[in-house]
């Protein structure tokens, strides 16, 4: 099993009468890119404040690398951030932003440490220019630069797509696989799941605060994945008929009486045809298409809403 | 301690590459020299009948210092202000608050800037004063060394706790406008007066003389010891429990 990077346990905060995030639990392992997928004022960005070391917990615990965070920052200090938006000085440029951040970490020789960093984001070229210059795109790459700069082992990044062109869409994703790539654990929050089905390899879900679902990416297609939902009496006996009248490989048991068949060039009528044929009985099949962003809706209890 | 270097490092950066920091105490200078010059122009003998432009320069700062609102503070109010909400509003403590200790130490690196920004001050009201009172008093007099020195280290430390007071309420306001408008009663002393009538009203102390703005613009005889502890007292009492509640309140405050 992979190491736990960060783990939390009925973690819960509450703002005086608004419960942010309720007894939430789940593991990030070393490696992974874990997306945290919620609809806006979910609480995404209050727990991952949690997790990063912004804001108290009402409850629960945070385990980082192995380690109880409580009275104990240490440990945050191997995260590097971009929560909600980047925090620079407006007045000041690119170049003067990070290295103001990198004084602060006691980082040795910063200047090159910076310019690698501002080519990896695409910015070595507008070093110079004032920050309040940037686009909503250059400040959320210079977020990234800013979050990378200690060297972490995981970065916290907090709908880091907010505001972006599709180019910029594009580039941020590339960035972060890259990272990934390079052995960084990323947690990643959005409210596109379909925008961070491209890159995440674990997600959850959390609706008013509480998370509803954790589910991997090949559970996910599966979850989305086009299929035959076949409801019959005996299960074990129509899976022959399946395989061999049908050359049906690809399905799974869900029940005795219920089988998802995801093997696409089969027909329906086809199918019918060779139970009726057998004597078996059908109670029900279903052809069942579900787009990711219905997935979610139907997990956070919104189906039939629009959902961007 | 090395992480409590490096923020005050990054803060000294800041603090240096700073226009604002220039730019009021640029204005501060030129309005002190122009000040005195509209002194020697209006100039009335205060009550014991002396003029401002015969005193050296210890009494002219008291006599400055005295009045309400006083410009030294008026300036350190605004930077204090803006020192802090410049970086809250930015969101730029977001970039370092998670690292160990960071919480304490970021107050601990702001409280040294302020007094930084407050030996500045009184470096440029010397130097304008001097320069203001040689070419329009034409008396540029210091008077007692000794005495100059325990004034200005007494109102140094005074100023500084006054920083310190503005600072820990804007970390609570966390809006400058607000900070701005408390700290402009705190300058004009209707607190300190307020608690002085009431003082004289209900019993016979004079506990309000140890408040900080009633300290710093009461006209004290420094020769005094007991007139230097008293400062000492007042100076060192504000800036511990402001100190105390600012880094209490960082280590605790959830931020946005």
């Amino acid at each position: 099993m992979s190491e736990a990077i960060i783990e939390v346990n009925q973690l819960t905060k509450q703002f005086k009468s608004n419960r942010a995030v309720y007894n939430a639990d789940f593991k990030i392992s070393k490696g992974e890119i874990f997306g945290l997928i919620g609809k806006n004022g979910a609480g995404k960005s209050t727990l991952l404040k949690m997790i990063g070391g912004l804001i108290h917990p009402s409850k629960g615990e945070i385990h980082l690398f192995d380690h109880t965070v409580k009275g104990n920052h240490t440990y945050f200090e191997r995260m590097g951030l971009l929560i909600e938006n980047p925090g620079f000085f407006p007045n000041y440029s690119a170049y003067k932003n990070l290295e103001l951040i990198a004084i602060s970490y006691g980082l040795k020789n910063r200047k090159k440490h910076i310019f690698e960093l501002l080519e990896l984001v695409g910015l070595d070229k507008l070093n110079k220019s004032k920050v309040k210059n940037y686009s909503m795109g250059m400040k959320q790459r210079l977020g990234i630069a800013a979050a990378l700069l200690g060297s972490p082992d995981v970065l916290i990044l907090d709908e880091p797509i907010n505001g972006l062109d599709p180019q910029g869409i594009s580039e941020i994703r590339k960035l972060i696989l890259k990272l990934n790539i390079a052995g960084m654990t990323i947690l990643i929050s959005s409210h596109i799941l379909e925008e961070l089905s491209k890159v995440a390899t674990k997600y959850a879900i959390i609706h008013e605060g509480e998370i509803l679902e954790i589910i991997s990416t090949e559970e996910l297609l599966l979850q989305c994945e086009e299929r035959v939902e076949l409801e019959v009496d005996e299960a074990n006996i129509i899976i022959p008929l399946l395989e061999n009248d049908l050359n049906i490989n690809n399905y799974k048991v869900l029940t005795n009486q219920m089988i998802h068949i995801y093997d696409t060039h089969v027909e329906n009528k086809q199918i019918i045809n060779v139970l009726v044929e057998n004597k078996m009985a059908v109670h029900s099949i279903t052809k069942y298409k579900q787009s990711l962003e219905q997935y979610f809706l139907q997990r956070t209890g919104r189906e039939g809403e629009s959902f961007d | 301690m090395n992480p409590l270097i490096n923020l005050l490092k990054m803060e000294f950066n800041r603090f240096f590459t700073n226009n604002m920091m220039y730019i009021l105490l640029v204005i501060f200078m030129a309005f002190q020299v122009f000040g005195i010059f509209m002194i020697k122009q209006y100039e009335q003998p205060d009550q014991e009948g002396i003029l401002l432009s015969t005193m050296n320069e210890s009494q002219f700062i008291q006599a400055m210092l005295s009045q309400t609102p006083s410009w030294v503070m008026m300036y350190i109010m605004v930077f204090s202000v803006y020192f802090y909400m410049s970086e809250y509003n930015a969101g730029f403590y977001k970039n370092y608050i998670s690292m160990k200790n960071a919480r304490i130490y970021s107050v601990i690196s702001k409280i040294l800037i302020l007094g930084l920004f407050t030996l500045l001050m009184f470096i440029v009201m010397l130097v304008s004063d001097l320069i203001g009172r040689a070419i329009f008093f034409e008396n540029a007099a210091i008077g007692d060394l000794q005495y100059f020195f325990k004034l200005l280290v007494g109102q140094f430390l005074l100023h500084w706790a006054f920083a310190i007071v503005i600072l820990c309420i804007t970390m609570l306001l966390k809006n400058m406008i607000a900070s701005i408008i408390i700290g402009l009663v705190l300058v004009l002393n209707v607190f300190g007066v307020a608690v002085s009538l009431l003082e004289s009203l209900v019993w016979d102390l004079n506990l309000s003389s140890y408040l900080l703005i009633n300290t710093i613009v009461s006209v004290m005889d420094f020769n005094e010891l007991q007139t230097v502890i008293h400062v000492v007292i007042a100076a060192l009492a504000f800036m511990m429990l402001f100190s105390f509640v600012a880094v209490r309140y960082k280590l605790n405050e959830d931020l946005r």
